[in-house]
């Protein structure tokens, strides 16, 4: 009992978030309940983001009702690689995505071939509510398959790593790669077992991962380091994230972006109830960071001034920016 | 958002303290036992009156019934009389009943039956007697043997009480002259009584003879004579042998005055004889009984007033919030992972019909092969709810296969499995076979297991009897657990397994 006490001062004072911190805090207090389906809808996260004329992976179609899977044809057309989605599915399920066209039938990214009827089975399934966050009915999202930058290559394993950043009122609070593993069977969710990898909010470089809650340097599948990796483009992706805020108009979100090796930086998804392992991930708790962030609102707040997307970035970029190497 | 957490703390205070001040109202002033245990003395008592009836005269027998003013409540009174008629009376703050009839022959028996407790609460009625009584003349060596007696009376004692205390005393006292000339020879009870009323008529302090029964079970009885006097507040019982004062509190006032139990007009060889026996019975039936009888009619707006088939129904229910607290603390505070949010208390509940061991080996087994079939019919790419529906059915029909098995087999407690709730079942499976597919076995179980355990804790608590009986005699209580949940509603602090999850940065600080 006296050790669990200790653990949870030391918890404490090292600012880490629990569940409850987050839903109290954070999720229920920034995150209005009516703002939820425009990010629980990729549909609709997909189409305010191209009115706001920010970058996302191009939609090909949607297929809604049943009689619409025979459009599939139609809504793949020429395309030899797509992705199908649940437009309301969580943590990843659900998602097929077919890399190439083998003798009439898909090969998917780990090299499975599918026929076209397993194909029609998953939107099916999709469809009905299988994967959906309620288990109501939900839609299906067939777009662009996203092929990673290069950069990725040597620590990643099959499927796309994403980048995740945590972003408070418009304030990227903490950023995350996060790597397949074959162990995730090429998805990027760290419950299933990819890893996430702290990001440096000011430079890009990455810092340490964590795999399964345990801390690591190296990519379990291909044992490169990945920590001290240049990511490209890193203000374009903070810039992205914060404007994110505007998007949805949710206080705390989590922002999945990818790096497209011909159209740079896309967002993926947002998600309104964001997973704290980001924390393990950056040796780092969130509650320092976000209370750091509230201060400075409410700072704004008195003086009655509300800052840009770019002065955002540069004030957390300066706060929680610039962490020394780990060594070993 | 500070006007929310104020907001928020009033009510829950104003919750706690509500269901505080309404069971503490409960327990203090309406005196409802805590717990069920409380079980008060009933008292059956049947008077037999037996007498041989003359065959030419009408019969008339009158005999006192305990008037139950004070310290017993009746429950139910009956008389049990053929061909008689029954009529009750008070005299003098006693009562009277008399059969009558106009003809009779032989042996007759008449039975007069009584079943009371003790009074259950409340203010104890006044009382009221007389403080004054005129001398009893008496003439000759008695006065002076009485007169004699009365001065070393007066001199031992302070008050009424003690002055009555000490004559019984010293009438008791045998080998003192003048009592034995006050007595003529004749030193039985009734005698003595007779002597003491004498000496304290002189005193002018008025006594009166009370006969009561005695409290006992399964013992031959006949009515024991006390004496009492009121003091202007209350009556002070003496025991005519001792002069001790205070009637025990298992005797049971059945009349006073000078008279004779029984009087029979029209008969003879009158006899009367008395049996007891003893139950006991909840405190709160009781009460419930008695308040036809009495003004005890607090319990009418509590669940007890409800009928008693719906009462066992309420029992369950006031406990489901018991049981969601269990899921509450188990999932915010330890961190436990269940499948789906309630569904362990209503697989609790179903607990409560099969047992707790059973229900576990039963829920595996069903669960175990729900899951198979269901990952048969994934080969066939069937669409969610059809394959749902199939997966229902096959679950009704596993439920009635190992009906009839443990039937045949005289396991009759495997016929209780058929109370599980088919639905919770179907959906604990799909959902546990898509944990399966996309969080791998050992995620599947470790939820599985999670679910059984919350399951079994819940229902461990939601059964244990006291508690049971507590939700259910204090209903408030639930308001201060709303207070708990409302309070839980905006915890923050670490969630016990999360104290597990973020190990890896402790042991990062240590090295």
């Amino acid at each position: 009992m006296f050790g669990f006490w200790k653990t949870w001062k030391a918890l404490e004072a090292r600012g880490i978030m629990g569940i409850n911190r987050r839903n109290a805090d954070y999720v229920l207090k920034y995150n209005k309940r009516s703002l939820y389906p425009i990010v629980d809808d990729k549909i609709i996260t997909k189409e305010r983001a191209i009115a706001a004329g920010i970058h996302v992976p191009q939609m090909y179609g949607v297929i809604s009702t049943e009689k619409e899977i025979d459009n599939l044809d139609k809504i793949i057309g020429e395309h030899n690689d797509f992705v199908i989605k649940p437009a309301q599915g969580a943590g990843g399920d659900g998602i097929l995505v077919v890399a190439d066209r083998f003798e009439g039938r898909f090969r998917t990214v780990s090299g499975k071939i599918i026929s076209r009827e397993e194909i029609q089975h998953q939107i099916s399934s999709i469809l009905t509510g299988l994967y959906s966050l309620g288990g109501h009915r939900d839609r299906a999202l067939i777009e662009y398959r996203v092929i990673p930058d290069q950069i990725f290559k040597s620590i990643s394993y099959e499927g796309v790593p994403d980048i995740r950043i945590i972003v408070l009122m418009g304030y990227p609070v903490m950023a995350m790669l996060r790597l397949p593993t074959r162990q995730s069977s090429g998805k990027a969710n760290l419950h299933q077992g990819a890893i996430g990898v702290g990001v440096d909010l000011a430079t890009g470089l990455t810092l340490r991962g964590t795999w399964l809650n345990n801390i690591i340097n190296k990519h379990p599948d291909t044992t490169n380091a990945v920590d001290g990796v240049q990511l490209p483009y890193w203000d374009g992706f903070m810039k992205l994230a914060a404007g994110c805020h505007e998007l949805c108009g949710l206080g705390y979100i989590g922002v999945d972006m990818v790096l497209d090796q011909e159209k740079g930086p896309l967002i993926l998804e947002l998600n309104a109830r964001p997973g704290l392992n980001i924390q393990i991930a950056n040796d780092c708790g969130l509650t320092l960071r976000t209370h750091a962030v509230e201060a400075r609102l409410e700072d704004l707040k008195a003086r009655g001034v509300t800052e840009t997307v770019e002065e955002r970035v540069a004030f957390v970029q300066e706060m929680f920016g610039h962490i020394p190497t780990v060594e070993g | 958002m500070r006007s929310l957490t104020l907001h928020l703390k009033l009510l829950i205070a104003i919750l706690v303290v509500l269901g505080i001040s309404v069971t503490a109202y409960q327990i203090f002033v309406l005196g409802i036992p805590v717990t069920e245990d409380a079980t008060d003395d009933l008292w059956n008592i049947d008077a037999k009156v037996e007498f041989v009836a003359s065959a030419k005269d009408p019969v008339k027998i009158q005999m006192f019934v305990p008037p139950l003013s004070r310290d017993f409540v009746s429950l139910n009174e009956s008389f049990i009389s053929n061909n008689y008629g029954v009529a009750v009376n008070r005299v003098d703050g006693n009562r009277k009943v008399t059969w009558s009839a106009r003809r009779a022959k032989g042996n007759q028996t008449l039975y007069y039956r009584l079943v009371l407790t003790k009074r259950y609460s409340g203010e104890k009625s006044k009382v009221k007697g007389p403080t004054f009584r005129d001398s009893i003349a008496v003439e000759g060596p008695e006065k002076i043997a009485a007169e004699a007696l009365l001065a070393p009376i007066r001199q031992h004692s302070a008050d009424v009480e003690t002055f009555i205390g000490e004559a019984i005393k010293r009438v008791n006292n045998l080998n003192d002259d003048n009592v034995k000339l006050l007595l003529a020879g004749d030193p039985s009870t009734v005698h003595k009584a007779q002597i003491v009323e004498l000496l304290l008529s002189i005193a002018h302090v008025p006594i009166e003879k009370v006969h009561t029964i005695r409290l006992a079970a399964d013992q031959p009885q006949t009515p024991e004579l006390w004496l009492r006097s009121f003091n202007g507040t209350d009556w002070l019982y003496f025991n005519p042998e001792t002069g001790e004062q205070g009637l025990p509190t298992d005797r049971l006032l059945w009349w006073t005055g000078d008279e004779n139990l029984i009087t029979v007009d029209g008969g003879k060889k009158a006899n009367v004889t008395f049996s007891l026996n003893n139950s006991e019975m909840n405190a709160i039936r009781l009460a419930k009984l008695t308040d036809e009888n009495t003004d005890a009619n607090f319990l009418g707006y509590s669940l007890y007033g409800l009928p008693l088939q719906t009462q066992q129904t309420f029992m369950i229910m006031v406990m489901i919030p018991i049981g969601v607290l269990v899921i509450l603390i188990l999932r915010n505070l330890v961190g436990l992972q269940t499948l789906g949010t309630f569904t362990p208390v209503l697989i609790a509940l179903a607990f409560r019909e099969t047992q707790l061991g059973f229900g576990i080996v039963l829920f595996t087994i069903i669960t175990a092969l729900g899951l198979s079939l269901r990952s048969y019919l994934e080969h066939l790419k069937l669409q969610m709810l059809p394959r749902l529906s199939v997966v229902l059915t096959f679950v009704v029909v596993l439920i009635a296969a190992i009906s009839l098995f443990s039937h045949k087999l005289g396991l009759e407690r495997g016929l209780s499995v058929a109370l599980f709730p088919m639905v919770i079942l179907t959906m604990t499976i799909e959902r546990l076979s898509i944990t399966w597919e996309e969080r791998g076995a050992s995620h599947a179980m470790k939820v599985a297991i999670g679910t059984l355990f919350a399951a079994s804790l819940a229902h461990l608590i939601m059964t244990v009897p006291e508690l049971v009986y507590f939700v259910f005699t204090f209903p408030a209580v639930l308001l201060i657990m709303v207070g708990f949940m409302l309070a839980m509603g905006r915890y923050r602090g670490y969630r016990l397994t999360e104290l597990v999850r973020f190990k890896a940065f402790l042991k990062k600080a240590d090295s």
